[in-house]
């Protein structure tokens, strides 16, 4: 091939295979057309473009930065109809939101994370945001999980004027530790894989002084190749502070971390599958007391009013940030004024490099000196970088010499898109009555109670310091040994409001459920909303005043079947937002997810949707816990028990060959939750536990051997639907319902409240550690709650 | 001058432990293992000057002992050392650098930080391809094996 700088140089002339070529050569991730509109730009302008203007195109057009395939048109075909869609993203997500118009909402899909309403005194907003650093995980997975922390910190800084963080979230999905597939050259193994992920997440998160205390680990061996590593944080933010806006003449002002020739085409590597040689550069190792610095410095300087607008340094660095903070105004960067890790590096790389830790500030310039006191109060580093103008152009120089010089509006507006297509072909379902396993109930509740993705995350959670700023009242462990597995956390964001009078709390929850999604993407968004919402209820939160996040992982857009599962899963999330009165807040997709196994077959993740979700909790000292608390107490089961093990652990692990999925009823279980909360407000119940991975079965088992309770119960009196083989009574995951424990004092006051509705009592709580069930006057099982408990307790790492 | 600290018998049987689960999980046959923490600390210093940083600054005494030279008492081990590589960013010898600032007025010109393993087993092939698979990731550690 030519010479990469030749080829630079007759750029406006280059046919598209020297286009794809170039691309290729410089790592730019952008396709064909893309770089035809590029070429465009500057045969209009009457000129070749310098390297560092395509960089900044590259970076600004990623998929990681821009969501082009989400936020694209696409032509969907199923059952022999056409529909299409102009932004997918805006006809489903976006506009459930519009819709549902939710007062509470401050700030939705406008800055780097959802705001909603916080407090009593309404002077607070708790901003929310998830997102995923999977490929950077599958190449350095300590790294690319500590970096991935950091990030998403500096999103939930970086909202408004800046909020302070009060809770990180993490949701892992890996191959299975136990798998013996051959692994293709570089590859790393999923033992392997997820320590350093939890490593990662443990020591970035702790040295910040931000509880982890939310999340979860899936096992998959279709993320053998490509781990998922979902990170979020929760903030909370003054409601005067959220507005913010560039002045012209604003200084450009960088705070944290050097800039140095690590992570160069982060933002792009996200648009493109990973290869066996992957460039160390595309991953870092992260800097937590650099990024503890920043917050220190902001906390003190936001409140002073001592800059206009901030926003984080992630993917695409400096071009990216300072390329979006001015996209209205326009900008004038001085390069060589960045502080730099290393001087050997070239101008254009320090314009897109992503070293991490680091934010820009717009700051007026009689504000720089009472800035500047901070800043070296906190030994944190800064530079001035240039300032924000009113041309609405990007004029980057080094040294007087371009970088780059564009035009903002063709930076920022500029990217082409093209209809993607898409398709959806559904599965063989069945809904015969499942084989049997030739396994008693007890025997099957064992080996469900030890599969990777039901038994406990001890071994995990305790790695994380979930108690920092203390105010995580409902915990991730809880129970009587506090080692039970919690539905959601309760989180008293006291610490950041510095108001101890004030209980109002929120519940942070989620719902995955991919296994469901291999089967019917629709209801799969269905399965994941309704289990967020159903745990955010298990601690008492107000349900009616959820608000989601929607993060999608994916593989290639290219493939219409990707696109179909995406269009369907993007359907439930609308249908389920709207039904639930969930509005989504904020959101993130990340695609490209696939990767040749030792074949050198491609080898794609499943559909994979998380929903974080949150809603307040009015008073915390009302919030309450999912395990069995005192003998003699009435057992409920609310919701109704429903046929099919589509999607169920078990499932997977004994092929009954039933994969029939029962639909989520959204009407039903929002006036299920609506009186359950109710119950649950008034101090009628005193536990709670969602029915989801491994069944009632395992339900019940966990709140009895995290209370350290027996119970005799009888599920024939349960709300069941006609036809329930004894399997998916105990076995099956239908959606909806939940276990609870009443006081039984209070049992007539519950039962008025849920009069109507499919809530039933199925037995009473006893003080002799055995779980006895029974259905009429069979007994299914009767197991000794600590033996339960003992398969359930195997260690993950 | 690399600086070695490594826990005191008393108090190092999890970390060990930890080791010894992870190499057999990848496939060796061990018979024993310990590790110690390098710090590599790049400054035309008299050797006191390092004996008081690893005295005064790298060691809680109580817990931990170092030396200036490899960790003696380990004949017929394999001894393997784990470094960042250059490109990467070593976010623990940054923080020792500014703390040897602190400390000592002046600071050296790099500082890195690494790890290095003790490690009695039958063969170095198998004991390379087992610290690849669970204790070094290439994409951004360089390693050496030698024979003590």
């Amino acid at each position: 091939m030519e010479n990469c700088e030749e080829l630079l140089k007759k750029f406006t002339s280059l046919d598209g295979a020297r286009l794809a070529a170039l691309d290729k050569a410089y790592g730019w991730s952008l396709n064909v057309p893309e770089l035809r509109q590029a070429q465009a730009y500057f045969k209009k302008i009457k000129r070749e473009p310098v390297r560092g203007e395509l960089e900044s195109i590259a970076q600004t057009w990623s998929e990681h930065c821009k969501h082009k395939t989400f936020s694209g048109p696409v032509k969907f075909s199923f059952k022999g109809k056409v529909k299409r869609y102009k932004n997918l993203f805006k006809e489903t997500i976006v506009k459930a939101t519009k819709e549902l118009n939710r007062p509470w909402c401050l700030s939705v899909f406008k800055d780097n994370a959802g705001i909603v309403e916080f407090g009593k005194d309404k002077k607070w907003g708790l901003a929310f945001k998830a997102e995923t650093h999977n490929h950077p995980c599958a190449v350095e997975p300590y790294g690319g999980a500590e970096t991935g922390v950091g990030g998403v910190i500096r999103d939930i800084l970086g909202v408004g004027l800046g909020a302070k963080p009060v809770l990180n979230t993490d949701s892992f999905c890996f191959g299975r530790l136990d798998s013996k597939e051959k692994l293709p050259k570089n590859a790393l193994g999923a033992e392997r894989v997820f320590r350093g992920v939890v490593e990662g997440v443990r020591d970035y998160g702790n040295r910040m002084g931000i509880p982890t205390a939310s999340g979860g680990i899936y096992f998959d061996d279709g993320y053998l190749l490509n781990p998922l590593v979902y990170v979020g944080c929760a903030g909370l933010i003054p409601t005067d502070k959220i507005e913010k806006k560039v002045r012209p003449g604003d200084l450009i002002v960088s705070i944290g971390g050097r800039t140095g020739r690590d992570g160069i085409h982060g933002a792009t590597f996200s648009s493109a599958s990973i290869e066996e040689e992957t460039s160390s550069s595309a991953v870092q190792i992260g800097h937590a007391i650099n990024e503890k610095k920043v917050l220190d410095v902001l906390m003190r300087a936001r409140d002073l009013g001592l800059y206009d607008a901030l926003t984080d340094c992630g993917a695409g660095g400096f071009s990216s940030a300072i390329g979006e903070l001015g996209s209205e105004t326009g900008a004038h960067v001085r390069l060589e004024n960045a502080a730099l890790k290393d001087t050997r590096i070239e101008p254009w790389e320090i314009w897109v490099s992503e070293s991490q830790e680091r934010m820009i500030l717009a700051v007026p310039p009689g504000k720089l000196p009472a800035l500047e006191d901070i800043l070296n109060s906190e030994s944190c580093e800064y530079c001035v970088l240039g300032e924000f103008t009113s041309d609405g152009r990007l004029l980057v120089t080094f040294n007087g010499e371009a970088v780059a010089d564009l035009s903002m509006y063709f930076l920022h507006e500029g990217v082409p898109n093209f209809e993607k297509a898409a398709s959806h072909r559904p599965p063989k379902i069945s809904d015969r009555p499942p084989k049997a396993s030739g396994k008693s109930h007890g025997a099957i509740l064992k080996e469900l109670l030890a599969h990777p993705n039901i038994c406990s995350r001890q071994s995990v959670i305790t790695q994380y310091d979930h108690e920092v700023q203390g105010g995580t009242v409902i915990k991730p462990l809880q129970g009587a040994a506090g080692d039970g597995p919690g539905d959601a956390t309760v989180i008293w964001p006291h610490s950041a409001t510095g108001n101890t009078g004030d209980f109002s709390g929120f519940a942070v929850s989620h719902g995955f459920n991919p296994a469901v999604g291999r089967l019917d993407p629709y209801q799969m968004a269905l399965y994941s909303v309704d289990e967020a919402v159903r745990n955010l209820l298990c601690s008492g939160a107000e349900v009616s005043r959820t608000a989601l996040l929607d993060n999608f992982c994916a593989a290639s857009p290219a493939d219409p079947a990707v696109m179909g599962g995406l269009v369907l899963a993007a359907e439930g999330c609308y249908d389920a937002a709207i039904g639930f009165g969930a509005p989504f807040v904020s959101g993130k997709d990340s695609f490209y997810n696939q990767s040749k196994d030792a074949a050198g077959k491609d080898r794609p993740i499943p559909l994979s949707l998380l929903i974080s979700a949150t809603a307040p909790v009015d008073d915390i000292r009302k919030a309450i816990t999912m395990n069995f608390k005192e003998a003699g107490n009435p057992v409920y089961l609310a919701g109704t028990n429903k046929r099919g093990l589509g999607g169920s652990v078990y499932e997977e692990l004994y092929g009954s060959g039933n994969n029939y999925l029962s639909p989520v009823e959204i009407k039903a279980a929002v006036r299920l939750y609506a009186a359950l909360l109710k119950a649950i407000k008034k101090g009628h119940v005193l536990a709670a536990h969602d029915v989801s991975q491994g069944g009632l079965a395992v339900t019940l088992a966990e709140m009895a051997f995290s209370g350290g309770l027996g119970a005799e119960l009888d599920l024939a009196a349960a709300d069941s639907e006609k036809g329930l083989s004894e399997t998916e009574l105990l076995f099956g995951e239908s959606p909806s319902r939940l276990a609870l424990e009443v006081v039984k004092e209070k049992e007539k006051d519950f039962l008025k409240l849920v009069k109507g509705l499919p809530v039933e009592e199925i037995g009473f709580l006893s003080e002799a550690p055995v779980l006895d069930i029974r259905l009429g006057d069979k007994r299914l099982f009767k197991e000794d709650i600590n033996s339960l408990k003992s398969f359930w307790k195997r260690e993950l790492l | 001058m690399i600086i070695e600290i490594w826990t005191k018998e008393k108090y190092s049987g999890s970390e060990e432990a930890g080791l010894i689960s992870r190499l057999t999980h990848a496939g060796l046959d061990l018979k024993e293992a310990k590790l110690s923490r390098l710090y590599r600390i790049e400054a035309l210093w008299p050797k006191k000057d390092f004996e008081k940083l690893a005295d005064g600054l790298l060691t809680d005494n109580i817990t931990e002992k170092s030396s200036l030279a490899v960790r003696p008492g380990f004949k017929g081990f394999y001894r393997v050392e784990v470094w960042l590589k250059n490109s990467a960013t070593d976010v623990i010898g940054e923080s020792v650098r500014e703390a040897i600032h602190d400390m000592l007025g002046r600071s050296p010109s790099s500082v890195r930080f690494g790890r290095a393993y003790y490690v009695s087993c039958s063969s170095e092939a198998r004991l390379k391809s087992g610290i690849s698979k669970v204790l070094v990731n290439e994409t951004v550690n360089i390693f050496k094996i030698e024979t003590i």
